[in-house]
Parts: structure tokens; C-alpha cells; sequence
């Protein structure tokens, strides 16, 4: 065949995929990190996709996705993306007089807990149930790559902690969350960037929105752990802006317990090891963000600590 | 970059055009299809690049002097250099970290603590395949199997983009007569690139990233937590998800490079209906077995010295065949009961001569073989790897083994039954068909593939972790 008619059948097909599959490019771009590619990408699919939606050509993508049991896209327009700073002068940890007293778990009634977040919950998960009491805990992970609370467009946290309390009712709630949080937010109007104090206070609005849909008014604790130290020194800003926001949003909702992985694990200082039982052991994974397998014990007995002010069987 | 993306699909319409355009000019041609491959390669860390470059330089310099000096002793030298380069990279990048981490645990073990650091090296993607591919090429030329070639066709022939980061590991007589012949414009091999594209990207997305996801990764992460049931499933779902992700990963490649003109050698024949370890070795990532086999095994003596040191050489080229894989006790587990397999099959040939196993039984015996040692290349340590073999007889609640799992398992392994002609058949259809209809026919498998990952996208080719 002529090379001629190839590029025929390559750009019929390419465009074809892109008509049909216009709300996957969004998103893809939407989760891209910030950049030229990102904007090119939503620059074209973005039109597109209004095109392609006022004509009904949505409608295959969404059969296929019903016959793939694919999760519908979380809408937008929610009080993660715009509501007001109240939220963070109700009385949380700080104004807590009355400890709420949660189910203590045994081994016949294991505490049934949800450990979600992005990509770093994967081992978190994974090492809360073999470093925690035999028997106590029930874990379950839902890891969803790639999202964070900066970009609710992508993927949204609250309406996620709305579906996921309404489908597993979890005795505790683990959140690990914060590596793809370097995007600009809007509040009041604004842009503001990591550096900017406004997006601190942005963050940890955003933070208390969905720790209060997972907590359920202090029902149920939610253990949030924001991303560790960083190799990277501008994304170390990022993520220490991002700890001192959850700090922040832990005295005010109730039920919410800071985790503080970032400043506690070697002293605040990034290393790719770390000493766990006397042994160094390679904890960070080649980005210089995620810890390995191994390392992931170290901030799951950070969340055990924690956990066991409320559970005290765990301790 | 990855094949099954926004920016690949954009990249290759790109290079396409140009590249059939400058095709009748190999002197524009060649810099060009260098560069885009390094574009290819730097997209994600533009220092991968240097490395990749340091490499074609050295092992140019190097095949250049074992090509032009007459000294048997100069070549030996020249090669050894080059090897050793190779090597030093691969020990630098891919086995110090791991290395280290023995060492100190030894250490400890005396009592001594920790006392190496331990840094994190960062494993750029491919090295392991273009350095091999780097040793084959300085040894054809050693043995005067190919000639030396220009620094120019050394780079493409190590980065041409199709088979950069997980192979096929091509030799060099293979790809560089291909390159000095300017290709035909009018007759691309469009029926079969175009097949072996839908088909790489159905075996990815809708089996391997759904077993993955929806079985392998679930059990894997934590064995305890499931049922016998669930991870006998587990395990031959994942022998299935690594054949359709890799060898999906490779109809891609050889897809790819078929549409540019160029074609790449086979990878994959049907390995799980392999009736012996010996021939599955015949079908399964068949460039790395012949390469272990030419640069290696053969090198060791092969089966030319006796017994004893045939079984030394297999379990030995088995052993490193693992270790090539990654830096792991795991993979030396899995390179071991390869060997092993070997060779008790190997024994059995020599010494019950008169027996004959009904080939029903071979092929369960022999596929099971298999499945048992991919435990041991999935599983992240050795535990975990004993709690999945040990977890198989255990009984409870299976809500993880469905139908659409157990039928992509089982189909996965059943389409290799499928006549060959059947496929060719297909091919020459869908040639057939106007323009237009396998633009439609095509557009619609990219949109169904999608679906298929959805939200979370297309997870990493398993082999590019090598």
C-alpha cells in the first residue's frame, strides 16, 4: 500500500478516536502536570469536546464505558472548586473537649479501614495491615493515580468521599494525598500559586471540604497523611506549604488527625534511606517522592501512632 | 513517551510524513529518524539521551579498532574495553543500589551496622535492552559476523524509536543492510503494521491492564487478604497479563516500524503452547534467548564439554538471564527454576531415552513450569512470592474470580491455537477494505481501547522497568 493511503487510514482513524473520545483527552490534559504539552492538548480537546458533546457523539464512549464497568467522570461545580474559608474556623482538633469515643476493634470485630489518596496509599495500605496488631484491622485500598485536590476538573475528591463513605461505610478513613498538588487555585476570584499564602489557606480549605465528607461531622476519624519531604526543592515548598495547610484544617474539623510524616521521618531532611529496625533501607523510590515497599513502613507506624490515641488496642 | 498516548499518536504522525518524505534521501533521512528517536527518548529526561549517545560512541570507537587492526591482541582488547564499558553500565545503573543492599544487610549480619550509603540511581528506560544490543554489535564485529558500521547507523541501529525501550534486541546485519536501502514509498507493509498495532494495543489494553488491575495487582499487593481461590487465579492471570503486555508491547514495535519501512524481528511464537521449557524458550522473547545463547551460553562451552558443565552453563545463562531482568532475588529465583527446568529436561533426554510423555501432559507440565516461576518474577520479594504458592489451597470467598476474568485468562492462551492462515487471512481483508472503512475500522479500536483502560489510563509496559 502507498504510504499515502497509510497516512489516509492513520489520520481517518486518529481523528475518528479523537472526535469520539473527546472528553478522554480533556482529562488526560487535565491530568498532565502544567506545561505546553498541557496546554495544547486542551486547547484542541477542550472545542472538540464541545463539538463532539452538542452532537451526541459522547454517547458510544459512554455505552463502552458501562460495558467496561468504567467509573462515570466526578462533575464539577462543588464546594471543593468554590466555598467559603468558614469552614476552617469550626472547632477541630484544637477545640475538641469531648474525645469521641469510636468503636474499639478486636480481633472477632476487626476495624474496618479505608486507605485511599493517590499513588503513595498504594504501599500505605498495604504496610498498615502488616505493621498493626494481627487481626485488628480490616484494610482497604483505593489508590487513584495522578489526582490531588488542586484539580478537582480531573478528579473530584469530594463528590469520591461522598461515593466512597455511601459504598463501604469504613470505621476510619486514611487519606495519602498531595503529590500532584503543584497547580494553581482560584479563590475569591484570584490565582494564586504554591508560593502564595492564599493558596495555603485555599489547600486547607480544600482539605477540610473532603475530610469532612469522609469524617461525617467526627463520625469517623480521618488520619490525613500530606507527601513527605522531597528531593526536588521546589516541590519540597510545595509539599511543606501542603503540610502546614492540612495542620491548619486539622484544628478545625473535627475527626481530622494530621499525620506528620514530613517533618518527622529523618528530621525533616530528605534521604533516599532511612533506618527502619536497624537496618538502612533503600525508602524512596528513583522520582526522590515515593517511598518504596520497604521504605512505606516507616509512615505506616507514623499512622498506627496516631490511630492508637483513638484505638488504643493498636498502640 | 509511550506507545498508547496523546503525544505518541501526535509524534508518529509527525515523523510518518517526514520520514516517507525524506526516505529517497538517506542523508537527510538518517539524522533525522536519529533525532526524532532521541526525542523519543528524552521526552521524559533529555540526560537519558547522553547516556544513549555515550554508548553508540564508545561502541563505535571500539568496533571501528577491532575492525582496522590487524593485532589479534589490539581486537581482544578493543572488545574487552567495550564490553567492560557496557557492562559498567548496566552494573552502574541497574545492580549497585542492589549490590549495596546485600552488602550492608551482610554487614549487619556481622554485626558491623549499615555502614555503605545507600542512593536511590535513577534506571533509565531500555539499558538494559540497547547495551545488549550494544555487546551483540562489537562482538558480530569481533567474530566478523557484520561489518563496522558509521557512528551514525550505531546510533540509529541502538535508538531507532520502534524498539528502543523493551526490544526486540536486533543485530545489527539485521537492522543496518535495512538502513543502507532506501525504502519503497509505494509498497509500505500496511496489512500487517496496521494488524499487529490493533492487535499489540487489544492485548494491552483490554487483557493485560484489566487482569492486572482487576486480579494480579489485588492478590499480589496482599496475599493474605485472598482466597485459594483468587490467587489460583492470580496466578495464571498473570501469565497471561505479561504475555499480551509484552508481546503487545512488541506487535506495537514491529507495527510501528513496519508502517516506517523497516522490519523487526519476531519476538513471540506462541509460547504457551510450548510442549517443553526448551521450546518454550523457542517461542518466548525469543531475541533475548538467542542472545544468551549466542553471547553467552555458547561463549561458557554450551553442551560441548561434557555433562556436567552443559548443566553449569545452563543454570548459569538462566541464572543471569534473571538477573537481567532487575536486581532482585526474585529474578535470580525465576532464572533458577528455569535452569533448573532445563535441565531435568535435558537429563531426562539423555537418560530415559525410551520414554515418551503424551504431549497433553508435556504441554500441562511445562505451562505450569512457567506460571510457577512467574510467580516468583511478579511477586516483589521472596514472601511474597512463597505466601502466593502457599495461599493456593486456601479456601474462602473468591469475589475477584468472574467470568470476563477466567475468560480473558483462558482466552489469552487459547487464541495461540488459532491457525496462522487465519491471521494472514484477516491481513489481507482488512488490506482490501477502501481507505476510509480502516480509518473507521481503526478509529473505532483506539476509542474502544480507551474504554478499556479508563480513567486511570494505560499502566506502564511491564518491560520497560528492564
Amino acid at each position: 500500500m502507498p504510504a499515502g493511503r497509510v497516512l489516509g487510514v492513520v489520520v481517518i482513524a486518529l481523528g475518528i478516536a479523537a472526535l469520539f473520545n473527546s472528553e478522554a483527552i480533556v482529562r488526560a490534559g487535565e491530568g498532565m502536570e502544567q506545561g505546553t504539552t498541557r496546554d495544547i492538548v486542551l486547547s484542541v480537546g477542550r472545542p472538540l469536546d464541545d463539538v463532539a458533546g452538542a452532537i451526541g457523539l459522547h454517547l458510544p464512549r459512554e455505552g463502552l464505558d458501562l460495558a467496561f464497568g468504567q467509573e462515570d467522570k466526578t462533575a464539577s461545580g462543588t464546594e471543593l472548586e468554590e466555598g467559603s474559608t468558614a469552614i476552617l474556623r469550626q472547632g477541630g482538633q484544637a477545640g475538641e473537649e469531648q474525645q469521641p469515643s469510636y468503636r474499639q476493634p478486636s480481633p472477632g470485630e476487626p476495624l474496618e479501614v479505608l486507605v485511599t489518596g493517590d499513588s503513595e496509599a498504594e504501599f500505605l495500605g498495604q504496610r498498615l495491615t502488616d505493621q498493626s496488631p494481627p487481626g485488628l484491622l480490616e484494610v482497604e485500598t483505593v489508590a487513584r493515580n495522578a489526582t490531588g485536590l488542586t484539580n478537582p476538573a480531573f478528579f473530584n475528591w469530594e463528590l469520591n468521599a461522598q461515593q466512597e463513605v455511601a459504598a463501604r461505610d469504613p470505621d476510619a478513613v486514611v487519606m495519602a494525598i498531595g503529590g500532584n498538588d503543584g497547580f494553581n487555585v482560584e479563590a475569591g476570584g484570584q490565582l494564586y500559586g504554591p508560593s502564595d499564602p492564599e493558596w495555603q489557606t485555599e489547600f486547607a480549605r480544600r482539605v477540610a471540604v473532603v475530610a469532612e465528607e469522609f469524617g461525617a461531622d467526627g463520625e469517623r476519624p480521618v488520619y490525613w497523611i500530606p507527601p513527605p519531604t522531597a528531593r526536588d526543592e521546589e516541590q519540597d515548598e510545595i509539599y511543606a506549604a501542603q503540610n502546614r495547610a492540612v495542620e491548619q484544617a486539622a484544628r478545625a474539623v473535627p475527626g481530622l488527625r494530621y499525620v506528620d510524616v514530613y517533618s518527622t521521618l529523618n528530621g525533616g531532611k530528605y534521604s533516599d534511606s532511612l533506618k527502619i529496625d536497624g537496618r538502612k533501607v533503600l525508602a524512596r523510590q528513583p522520582d526522590g517522592v515515593h517511598f518504596t515497599r520497604e521504605g512505606s513502613v516507616a509512615p505506616a507506624r507514623l499512622v498506627l501512632e496516631q490511630m492508637a490515641k483513638d484505638y488504643p488496642a493498636l498502640g | 513517551m509511550s506507545f498508547p498516548t496523546i503525544e505518541f499518536a501526535a509524534f508518529f504522525v509527525v515523523v510518518f510524513i517526514v520520514s516517507w518524505a525524506l526516505m529517497p534521501h538517506p542523508r537527510a533521512w538518517r539524522p533525522f529518524i536519529l533525532l526524532a528517536s532521541y526525542v523519543f527518548y528524552g521526552w521524559v529526561d533529555w540526560r537519558w539521551v547522553l547516556l544513549l549517545i555515550s554508548s553508540s560512541v564508545v561502541n563505535t570507537v571500539a568496533a571501528r579498532v577491532i575492525a582496522g587492526s590487524p593485532s589479534k591482541v589490539t581486537r581482544k582488547r578493543a572488545l574487552i574495553a567495550a564490553v567492560a564499558f557496557d557492562l559498567g553500565l548496566l552494573g552502574t545503573f541497574k545492580y549497585f543500589g542492589f549490590f549495596v543492599d546485600e552488602l550492608n544487610s551482610f554487614l549487619d549480619t556481622l554485626g558491623l551496622g549499615s555502614p555503605l550509603p545507600i542512593v536511590q540511581i535513577v534506571l533509565p528506560i531500555g539499558i538494559s535492552f540497547f547495551t545488549f544490543q550494544a555487546i551483540s554489535y562489537v562482538v558480530d564485529v569481533y567474530r566478523g559476523e557484520t561489518r563496522a558500521a558509521s557512528l551514525g547507523d550505531v546510533a540509529i541501529l541502538q535508538a531507532f524509536f520502534p524498539h528502543l525501550v523493551a526490544g526486540p534486541i536486533v543485530r545489527a546485519n539485521e537492522l543496518l543492510p535495512q538502513l543502507r536501502t532506501p525504502r519503497d514509498p509505494r509498497e509500505v507493509l500496511a496489512g500487517p503494521g496496521l494488524f499487529l498495532i490493533a492487535g499489540g494495543l487489544v492485548k494491552k489494553t483490554v487483557v493485560a491492564d484489566e487482569l492486572a488491575r482487576r486480579v494480579v495487582d489485588p492478590v499480589y499487593n496482599d496475599p493474605a487478604a485472598h482466597s485459594g481461590g483468587e490467587i489460583l487465579l492470580a496466578f495464571y492471570a498473570f501469565a497471561a497479563q505479561i504475555y499480551c503486555d509484552f508481546s503487545g508491547y512488541t506487535d506495537l514495535a514491529l507495527g510501528l516500524a513496519l508502517l516506517l519501512g523497516y522490519q523487526l524481528p519476531q519476538n513471540f511464537n506462541r509460547p504457551y503452547l510450548a510442549l517443553s521449557l526448551q521450546d518454550f524458550w523457542r517461542r518466548w522473547h525469543m531475541t533475548l534467548s538467542r542472545w544468551l545463547r549466542d553471547y553467552l551460553y555458547i561463549p561458557l562451552g554450551g553442551n560441548r564439554k561434557g555433562s556436567a558443565k552443559t548443566y553449569r552453563n545452563l543454570m548459569l545463562t538462566m541464572l543471569l538471564g534473571g538477573l537481567w531482568h532487575g536486581a532482585s532475588w526474585t529474578f535470580v529465583f525465576w532464572g533458577g527454576i528455569h535452569g533448573g527446568a532445563l535441565s531435568a529436561e535435558r537429563w531426562g533426554r539423555e537418560h530415559l531415552k525410551g520414554f515418551r510423555v503424551p504431549a497433553p501432559v508435556a504441554w500441562f507440565v511445562t505451562f505450569n513450569v512457567v506460571c510457577i516461576a512467574w510467580v516468583f518474577f511478579r511477586a516483589p520479594n521472596l514472601d511474597i512470592a512463597f505466601e502466593v504458592l502457599g495461599g493456593l489451597g486456601l479456601s474462602g470467598p473468591s469475589p475477584l474470580v468472574t467470568l470476563p476474568m477466567v475468560f480473558l485468562v483462558v482466552a489469552s492462551v487459547a487464541v495461540q491455537l488459532l491457525p496462522e492462515g487465519w491471521w494472514r487471512r484477516a491481513e489481507a481483508w482488512l488490506v482490501a477494505r477502501p481507505v476510509a472503512w480502516q480509518g473507521v475500522g481503526f478509529g473505532a479500536l483506539l476509542v474502544a481501547a480507551d474504554a478499556a483502560v479508563g480513567q486511570q489510563g494505560v499502566a506502564p509496559f511491564i518491560y520497560f522497568q528492564f
